[in-house]
């Protein structure tokens, strides 16, 4: 194997589940994370992004559910001495008109008024992503939880193309994108549909009370169930 | 080529001097309308018309109640807005596609057209490739693995997906400027209601 330079950087998204295919993921990746409610889709994003924060890279929190203060206090708690100028969130949970503030911590943090309001997310993450940018992260992790909710304010179609936007956004931006998505709340097609504006998937699945995961695409074969 | 296959571009600007300038610049690739008032600009606007140069600053209807009519009106087109400050995202959030600042130099003129039309150009794509993953999906559904191989239909679409994803990457070099990405999305919001 010829040794790779620094320009070939990939990122190592194998820190909480590891898979050999992700610990050397191309920059521009979006990977859907399919499975159960409660079943740790959310959380395991998180620590996928705290392995990146850890290493000064950026990072951008979507979240349509929980708050953007309540997901930085528990992301302070997974990242030792973290460098908040280079951490976004954009909270979609729809408190009113869209605004931005910086924490006193020095997050940036962009309110839409719904998870439904596109426009607005368009212009939290890239307000996000020139913060980060701005304040030195080259390279970064997104995370969106979850597109269950966005399906629930507008339309598979809308949805799936949203998907393949900020997919291409987060390429050009040479960021890794992780988006979950709760397979129970939808039929079938939705999710196959769903799937195809993603380059890979994690699916994860509860097998007589132990947790389970296994990927799809990236590299090729499906790998195996494996514990988790 | 022929009158029937240039897109069309309205010019809304109440300076005919000005005016005449952009039409200079844009007679040899478009087919050009003036209108020298919102209230013109209204008649002349139609399903035809595929970009719009809108003066913000103009006596009687003022470019932003032309781009709120226009978009009442539920018409497929782009709209710059010509003005003499530099905005920022917010001209995105009213509702405009571009802005263009006075003055306004030839070459930017062109590339904010065919920015724009580059736009409409994605949104026909991304369209076409959900309604084909849609009918991929519903094949895999109904039809077995062995059965997928020698279905045409199936090929057809998995070739046509596969070229519609380069076609894709390569329209607005996949998304690459902020004001694509916000305006691609502002789009999906308009047709969604």
């Amino acid at each position: 194997m010829t040794s790779m330079s620094d320009s070939s950087m990939s990122y190592d998204l194998s820190g909480p589940l590891e898979f050999d295919a992700l610990a050397d993921v191309r920059p521009g990746s979006n990977i859907l994370v399919s499975g159960p409610a409660m079943s740790g889709k959310a959380g395991l994003c998180t620590a996928m992004l705290a392995d990146g924060s850890r290493s000064g890279e950026g990072a951008v929190i979507m979240t349509t559910g929980d708050r953007a203060d309540e997901i930085l206090d528990d992301y302070r708690t997974r990242v030792e001495d973290l460098d908040e100028s280079r951490v976004a969130v954009v909270d979609c949970r729809g408190d009113g008109s869209r605004s931005d503030e910086r924490t006193a911590e020095g997050a940036y943090v962009y309110h839409v008024t719904s998870p439904g309001d596109l426009t607005g997310v368009g212009i939290g993450i890239t307000k996000g992503l020139e913060t980060l940018a701005n304040n030195g992260a080259e390279e970064g992790r997104f995370a969106l939880d979850s597109l269950s909710t966005m399906l629930t304010y507008t339309d598979r179609k809308t949805v799936f193309k949203l998907c393949h936007v900020l997919s291409s956004r987060l390429d050009s931006a040479g960021y890794v994108g992780l988006f979950t998505i709760d397979s129970e709340a939808h039929d079938d097609q939705t999710i196959q549909v769903i799937k195809q504006a993603f380059d890979g998937m994690i699916e994860i699945r509860d097998n007589d009370g132990a947790r389970e995961a296994r990927l799809l695409g990236l590299a090729g074969q499906p790998t195996d169930w494996r514990e988790c | 080529m022929s009158d029937a296959d240039r897109p069309v571009v309205l010019i809304v600007e109440d300076e005919p001097d000005v005016a005449e300038t952009y039409r200079l610049w844009l007679d040899a690739d478009y087919v050009v309308r003036m209108a020298h008032s919102g209230d013109e600009g209204l008649d002349e606007l139609d399903e035809s018309v595929d970009v719009v140069l809108l003066d913000r600053m103009m006596p009687g209807l003022s470019g932003d109640e032309v781009l709120d009519r226009i978009r009442d009106r539920g018409l497929d087109c782009r709209v710059a807005m010509v003005t003499a400050v530099e905005p920022d995202f917010d001209i995105l959030e009213m509702g405009f596609d571009a802005y263009l600042c006075k003055p306004i130099k030839s070459d930017q003129l062109h590339e904010t057209v065919e920015n724009l039309l580059g736009r409409s150009e994605y949104d026909d794509l991304l369209q076409e490739y959900y309604s084909l993953v849609e009918k991929q999906a519903t094949l895999e559904a109904a039809k077995s693995n062995a059965e997928l191989t020698d279905n045409e239909e199936y090929v057809a679409v998995q070739e046509r997906i596969e070229e519609l994803q380069g076609d894709l990457s390569e329209t607005l070099n996949g998304i690459d400027s902020d004001e694509d990405f916000i305006a691609t999305l502002r789009e999906l919001n308009d047709l969604d209601e």
